[in-house]
């Protein structure tokens, strides 16, 4: 503190009464007087605190007598000691706008990096960690689930075409890292129609409309090949770790906003999340290829088998192709096609 | 405006046609019995009272009347601007990224500091207390709470109904602790507020009628084999709900001091469910609204292009936009215009659709902007509660006895108490 004396003009609370009273600090030397209470009081300037610069705010200087004295903030409130000295970081880095831009930048280029790169790789590592066992009692459940609420009824197809499709796939399978836990189920289905999923824990579902609607044991096989992919590349688990990640990073980007507008926050989500699944299918689909050709199938047959379902359901996918789960199918028909090829 | 001469009937002056309020008591011209009442015994055994002075209040949701229009108010004045709040945003979300979530108990302490510090009641702002760390720790905990209850609810679906039943033990005192923390670390002119609220208490608040823990208990264990039972239990608690609310409010409320003197709730359940009632309605307009637009567009005939939903969504989601608002109004109204603090009152003046209109431009702001404008957002919104908000003193600031335990330092020197945890997030 240097010699001249300082005087700042303020508020005095004592602590007892919610009063207001004006006064003023005098810095001299070492020493700080008070004076606006009857009589003035003299502390060490050492035994003053005071509050983090925020804003354009007052500042809280807490005096060793019990009371406080709230001051417009000023340069001379830095020579003090502080409440907090990392805040006194903070306060620094909020004052200047060409950080906060630089701040967005920052912001974006995490964001951005983290969603295409860090996530994707994050969660690939950390499913190959989790054993398959866990995701196990979920599979069973939601399969038992599924068939207690009528979903689906017991399989009308007859137990050859089940065996021969049953050999098609354990053949597949054989040598796959995961074929202790692939198992394939068939059901009968009102609701979903021609349709096969993966379950959590490695069970494949494949209805009975899928079969009726293929032409070809190899265009089964296709379809099953896509599931397998699902399973071997741990889709379930990656699906549950990263759009919990980008839910945790859409909650904290929007926390400020969340109670404003759930529809604000939600959004964004529901658009990151939609795309790692596309991915997901895309990488589920060059698995099969990969392994229906080992197998010697073309992977001609899963183009014919999607197109053949498209068509039936007549969908309407390139409107809604940002926000759907699955890439739209001429895409995945053209991608089978080029993998035919020698 | 009466179109006949009328007697007034507060102070039994005569009045021509015309005349809004009272020429000499300037009471209003239309009066429910029960305020006519109130407003007689005021007018005649306090020559100082001014019947006039509560038309300001608005009569219907304004229980002190006589209390009232004898009140200073203290101004409440919000000083904190988009601009400046922008630069803590983005230094907070920024080090939060970077740092994987740590810096978060950092940023809450910022932004909490920013706002306290930016609202002024009676030229003196609000001071925030709380250090990082017991925040950092709240949010470890949290932290492990929700991976606990996730993975649960994922994988290990059979230990889900013991997780649940912990969480149902443990709400209540999380409930009582992030009160207690949000008071202690509050503080108005070096004296901080309290909340003594305790554990017990906090469960007879929140499970007096036991309807809580039996729906969801029950329906973990599967309790019952028909869907009836949980589903009636659903709709009774649906319809008492505004009571449960009044009781949770009238909890933390009550249990909170300043300087020695508690917080009161007089509103009732019935007020709070008036304004759900009316709430469900507007709810209710918008869905007929939004079948009526369809059923016309199928009747226009030809395909309905995949964009059709959007259009007759559009009045469903605005009614549920301003159902939505309402209810923050009204209730916040209520709430505080029935409630006090000592001698000191409340009069909060929220509007359902001012709140709806300015929910609607923050969300077409912040998706125009990619988030850029979230701030601006909060900054406004908080300015218009703020701006809505009035603060009267019916006696002497000097009622307030700050112990020495409520200065601010000594506050501060708690922080080593073990459960010091914020777990409000």
């Amino acid at each position: 503190m240097n010699a001249q004396p300082v005087t700042i003009a303020g508020h005095y609370y004592d602590g007892r009464q919610p009063l207001s009273r004006p006064a003023t600090l005098i810095f001299i030397g070492e020493d700080v007087t008070l004076h606006g209470v009857e009589p003035s009081q003299t502390f060490a300037g050492r035994a003053l605190l005071v509050s983090p610069r925020v804003g354009c705010a007052e500042r809280f200087i807490d005096l060793p007598n019990g009371g406080q004295f709230l001051a417009p903030d000023s340069e001379v409130l830095d020579h003090l000691r502080q409440y907090s000295e990392a805040e006194g970081v903070a306060a620094w880095l909020e004052a200047r706008m060409p950080l906060a831009v630089a701040g967005v930048v920052i912001i974006v280029a995490l964001l951005l990096f983290g969603y295409f790169v860090g996530l994707p790789a994050a969660a690939g590592h950390l499913a190959q960690r989790i054993p398959m066992e866990t995701e196990r009692t979920l599979g069973r459940e939601v399969l038992e689930w599924l068939d207690g609420q009528q979903w689906f009824q017991p399989s009308q197809i007859d137990e050859e075409t089940q065996l021969v499709v049953r050999q098609g796939f354990n053949e597949m399978t054989l040598d796959l890292p995961t074929a202790a836990q692939l198992r394939l189920e068939f059901r009968n289905s009102k609701f979903i129609g021609a349709n096969a999923f993966a379950l959590p824990g490695g069970t494949i579902v494949i209805t009975d409309g899928m079969i009726k609607q293929s032409e070809s044991d190899d265009e089964l096989l296709a379809v099953l090949a896509h599931e397998i992919g699902h399973v071997e590349l741990r889709h379930a688990m990656r699906h549950v770790l990263q759009s919990s990640a980008v839910a945790v990073l859409v909650a904290t980007v929007t926390a400020d906003a969340a109670s404003l507008s759930a529809a604000v926050a939600g959004l964004p989500a529901v658009l990151a999340q939609a795309r790692y699944s596309r991915e997901f299918e895309t990488e589920a689909d060059d698995f099969a290829f990969e392994l229906l050709k080992r197998h010697d199938i073309s992977p001609a047959a899963f183009a014919s088998i999607m197109e053949r379902l498209a068509a039936d359901r007549g969908e309407q996918e390139r409107a809604w192709s940002f926000i759907a789960s699955h890439p739209v199918t001429a895409e995945r028909v053209e991608r089978a096609r080029a993998a035919a090829e020698p | 405006m009466p179109d006949y001469d009328w007697e007034c009937p507060v102070c039994h002056a005569a009045n021509v046609a015309g005349r809004e309020s009272c020429l000499q008591c300037r009471s209003p011209a239309s009066l429910s019995a029960n305020e006519i009442e109130r407003l007689r015994v005021a007018y005649h055994e306090d020559p100082g009272f001014d019947p006039g002075a509560i038309v300001d209040f608005g009569l219907t949701d304004t229980v002190e009347l006589t209390a009232v229009a004898h009140a200073s108010e203290l101004p409440l004045r919000f000083h904190g601007t988009a601009r400046e709040y922008f630069c803590i945003w983005v230094v907070n979300l920024c080090l939060t990224l970077l740092t994987l979530g740590i810096y978060s108990a950092w940023a809450k302490v910022r932004k909490k500091r920013y706002f306290y510090s930016h609202i002024t009641l009676d030229d003196t702002p609000f001071q925030y207390l709380a250090r990082p760390l017991p925040i950092l720790k709240g949010r470890i905990i949290a932290v492990i709470l929700a991976l606990t209850y996730y993975s649960s609810s994922h994988f290990f679906l059979a230990i889900l109904p013991y997780v649940l039943v912990v969480g149902l033990i443990m709400a209540p005192w999380v409930i009582a602790r992030s009160a207690a923390f949000n008071a202690r670390y509050s503080a108005y002119r070096n004296m901080t507020f309290r909340f003594d609220g305790g554990y017990r208490e906090a469960v007879t608040t929140i499970y007096v009628w036991g309807l809580i823990p039996a729906i969801v208990v029950g329906m973990m264990f599967n309790w019952w084999d028909s869907v009836w039972i949980p589903g009636l239990l659903f709709g009774a608690f649906s319809l008492l709900f505004p009571w449960w609310m009044r009781r949770l409010k009238a909890f933390i409320i009550e249990r909170t001091s300043y300087g020695g003197a508690y917080g009161r709730l007089t509103v009732t359940g019935g007020q709070l469910f008036a304004v759900y009632a009316v709430a469900s309605l507007i709810v209710v307009g918008g869905a007929i609204g939004a079948v009526a637009m369809a059923g016309t567009m199928m009747h226009g005939g030809g395909d309905l292009s995949p964009y059709a939903f959007l259009f007759f969504g559009a009045p469903f989601y605005l009614g549920y936009v301003l159902a939505f608002a309402y209810i923050q109004a009204h209730i916040s109204n209520r709430v505080w215009n029935h409630a006090r603090l000592g001698s000191v009152r409340f009069r909060s003046t929220l509007l359902g659709r001012e709140l709806a209109m300015l929910y609607v431009t923050n969300a077409l702001g912040i998706i125009a902007s990619l988030g850029l404008l979230i701030p601006w957002a909060v900054i406004r919104t908080l300015r218009y509660r703020v701006e809505h908000m009035q603060v009267f003193l019916l006696g002497d600031l000097s009622a307030f006895q700050g112990e020495p335990a409520d200065t601010v330092r000594a506050a501060g020197s708690e922080i080593g108490e073990f459960f010091d945890v914020d777990l409000s997030l």
